[in-house]
């Protein structure tokens, strides 16, 4: 039987058979699903001119074009995150980058992009970052696409070495719902009341 | 003979209800507070007509149910199935207010995602919502992994005998204490002391990360809920991978190793009884099941040579592979990748960790490590039956806080539960080919609803046709009330038409 003593056993093996087999790695997957094959085709440049490239058919083609020279032109969302003299920041390639829900645009799904590792001094060209009170800058990144980057534990990214701004963003006026805040104070009115008649109802029982 | 339900068993069944719903009610204060500190106007006022429809609903319902009856068996599980049913269809107001949702069903998927600690979303444009909305996606993730009835067992249900009959019905039946109230307090306490411990160590990493304090903070209090609930919400599209550090997903899947673990053994090992660690067979089914899973989940990424080291490798199965196996649905990946750098095997791997999922009375789903343990050891005992003379009698024994002898009702229920639950990921499957999707694929979403999961490899979408959202909302109520609730409202509605 095995017990929880054999567990470092177990995973020894694992890691070792791992170790060995690793070497033997090389074998390309197919892009497959539907998806892959939709859309306007667009192959990775052969010469040195980067290709723009959308956020979709970079997943959807990850072995196709890693380590390419790509554009990628996106939303920069949340916040920048600087280690030492690099940085990370995620630009949003999706239905959103232009216009988000919050400024009124129309539903379009999930959020898409990619992660850029870039120099930091180039991200502080970077004004506004996409969040509920904000619509951030749209940023166009040149770098080099990693479906598995070596020196980032497997993630998928792109190293960027230019940064330039598309269109600085700006902050979301939100106006205030006035109908649905009355609608929230009738309500608290009648829970208001309702509790009462509860406590009036358990009086009676008891 | 069936009996028909009389009015007193619905005023019973109502002022329960009431109850937790007026418990959800008080829940949208947090949202509303963590709205109104950052200035969002708007989904204060969505948090307040969500507060003012739970609480004039809850209260309606406790005026005109009141009763001194106390509860049956049966009408603890019809508590439970039916205030769940409440709680996601009242709870997705504040969600659908936000405009961030196609559908009011939408919305609901989202709630009964969170509640059942699933992790499947619908909401579209994840990352510009509000911070408020933010912190009820989590909130309701974390809630949901104690159990709404326990939230309600702790403040507003007063000791009645019946209580234990509601709590069991959510799908726990451990009692760490003697009394029910009391368990429900000792499952709170555990999760708040992790709660304070896991979100100041990722509050600590992330600014550390680069994160701004403010930003840090609140990304460490829900990433700490998305992960001790087994819960997998994130606050932003790109999940765990968002922080790239492996800091950062260490602490994650301790957490959420941890919240998979069963409360009672929590419990024992927080008074002392260290050893139950050892012996426990919750435990040791959960180490040979990652094992296995991790094996085939590496074969199938070796095979296809996706990662260029054993770094990367083990970094990405274990991370996947464990989210999985603890029904997290946390991801370093993005879901199509499962599809076009995975493959096929490694996606089998990661689909049966989600299959078998976490431990009984946790915060996860899936058929549990302890059935898992018990299968095992029926095995076992029929094979050691096989081989010794007739007139011997085969004891197999099990441990689990106290050792116990395996008996023929105990095999009999966990393989009830266990083929249950196959039936319902069948179910998944069967509706996903049937729209077109790969058997795989729709195979691996299915176990990832009906587990409790939320690891997703593109499936569940806002497009995906309404009835397979509908069919994924059922398996994720399905898989984490454990279906005795849901046999039980059957039952009861059959039992108003035909009853006598």
């Amino acid at each position: 039987m095995i017990r929880l003593k054999h567990i470092p056993e177990i995973l020894l093996t694992l890691g070792f058979s791992a170790f060995l087999v690793c070497p033997m790695m090389g074998t390309q997957i197919p892009a497959q699903g539907s998806a892959a094959q939709s859309g306007q085709t667009v192959e990775p440049s052969t010469a040195s001119v980067p290709t723009e490239v959308t956020s979709s058919k970079l997943v959807e083609e990850a072995n196709k074009w890693n380590g390419h020279k790509i554009i990628f032109i996106g939303e920069a969302i949340g916040e920048d995150m600087v280690r030492g003299e690099k940085c990370w920041i995620h630009l949003n390639e999706d239905a959103y980058m232009w216009k988000n829900i919050e400024e009124g645009a129309k539903l379009g799904g999930y959020n898409s992009g990619h992660a850029i590792w870039v120099d930091a001094d180039l991200v502080k060209k970077i004004t506004y970052y996409g969040d509920y009170l904000h619509e951030g800058d749209i940023v166009k990144v040149i770098g080099t696409f990693n479906s598995v980057c070596r020196e980032h534990g497997g993630d998928m990214d792109i190293h960027a070495d230019t940064l330039e701004i598309v269109r600085i963003g700006h902050p979301i006026e939100h106006i205030i719902n006035s109908k649905r805040a009355l609608l929230g104070g009738v309500l608290l009115i009648v829970a208001g009341i309702l509790f009462w008649v509860r406590r009036i109802a358990i009086l009676r029982r008891t | 003979m069936i009996v028909q339900p009389r009015l007193t068993d619905f005023k019973i069944i109502g002022l329960y209800c009431g109850k937790i719903i007026i418990g959800l009610g008080l829940l949208m204060i947090v949202p509303l507070i963590v709205s109104l500190a950052f200035g969002e106007w708007n989904p204060a006022i969505d948090f307040l007509v969500g507060i003012g429809v739970c609480l004039a609903i809850g209260l309606f319902t406790e005026a005109f149910c009141q009763t001194t009856r106390d509860l049956t068996w049966a009408h603890g599980l019809l508590v439970a199935s039916f205030s769940w049913i409440l709680a996601t269809a009242i709870g997705a107001i504040p969600h659908w207010l936000s405009g961030h949702f196609g559908s009011y069903i939408d919305a609901m998927f989202d709630i009964m995602s969170g509640l059942s600690t699933t992790g499947l979303f619908l909401l579209q444009d994840l990352d510009h919502i509000s911070n408020g909305l933010n912190m009820w996606r989590h909130l309701l993730t974390y809630a949901g992994g104690q159990g709404i009835i326990v939230i309600a067992l702790t403040f507003l249900i007063r000791g009645t005998a019946g209580a234990y009959k509601v709590y069991v019905g959510e799908g726990k039946d451990e009692r760490l204490l003697p009394n029910v109230i009391q368990t429900a307090r000792a499952i709170w306490l555990i999760s708040l002391t992790y709660l304070v411990i896991g979100s100041i160590s990722l509050w600590a990493v992330g600014m550390n990360l680069g994160q701004s304090p403010v930003k840090a903070f609140f990304h460490a209090v829900w990433v700490f809920m998305g992960a001790w609930s087994t819960g997998g919400f994130a606050p932003q599209s790109y999940n765990i991978l968002y922080y790239h550090s492996l800091m950062f997903e260490v602490i994650c899947a301790v957490i959420f190793i941890l919240g998979s673990f069963n409360f009672a053994l929590h419990w024992a090992v927080w008074t002392g009884k260290k050893s139950e660690i050892r012996k426990n067979i919750e435990i040791i089914s959960f180490f040979v099941t990652m094992t296995v899973a991790m094996l085939i989940t590496t074969s199938g990424l070796v095979k296809l040579g996706v990662y260029p080291n054993v770094l990367s490798v083990f970094r990405k199965m274990f991370f996947q592979v464990a989210s999985g196996h603890t029904t997290t649905g946390f991801s370093t990946i993005y879901s199509r990748t499962f599809i076009v750098q995975w493959g096929p095997l490694a996606m089998l791997g990661v689909t049966l960790a989600m299959a078998i999922g976490a431990s009984a009375c946790s915060t996860g789903g899936g058929f549990k490590g302890i059935r898992m343990g018990l299968i095992f050891k029926s095995i076992r005992q029929a094979v050691r039956r096989l081989i010794s003379p007739e007139s011997a009698y085969v004891v197999q024994k099990w441990h689990h806080i106290t050792t116990r002898i395996l008996d023929e009702p105990t095999t009999y229920s966990v393989m009830m539960i266990v083929i249950f639950y196959i039936m319902t990921y069948a179910v998944g499957t069967i509706v996903g080919v049937f729209y077109g999707y790969e058997p795989v694929q729709a195979l691996f979403e299915s176990v990832s609803a009906g587990s409790n999961t939320g690891l997703s490899c593109g499936v569940t979408s806002p497009a995906m046709p309404v009835l397979m959202k509908i069919v994924y909302i059922i398996e994720m109520w399905a898989g984490r009330l454990e279906f005795m609730s849901l046999f039980a409202l059957g039952g009861y509605i059959m039992a108003l038409f035909r009853g006598r």
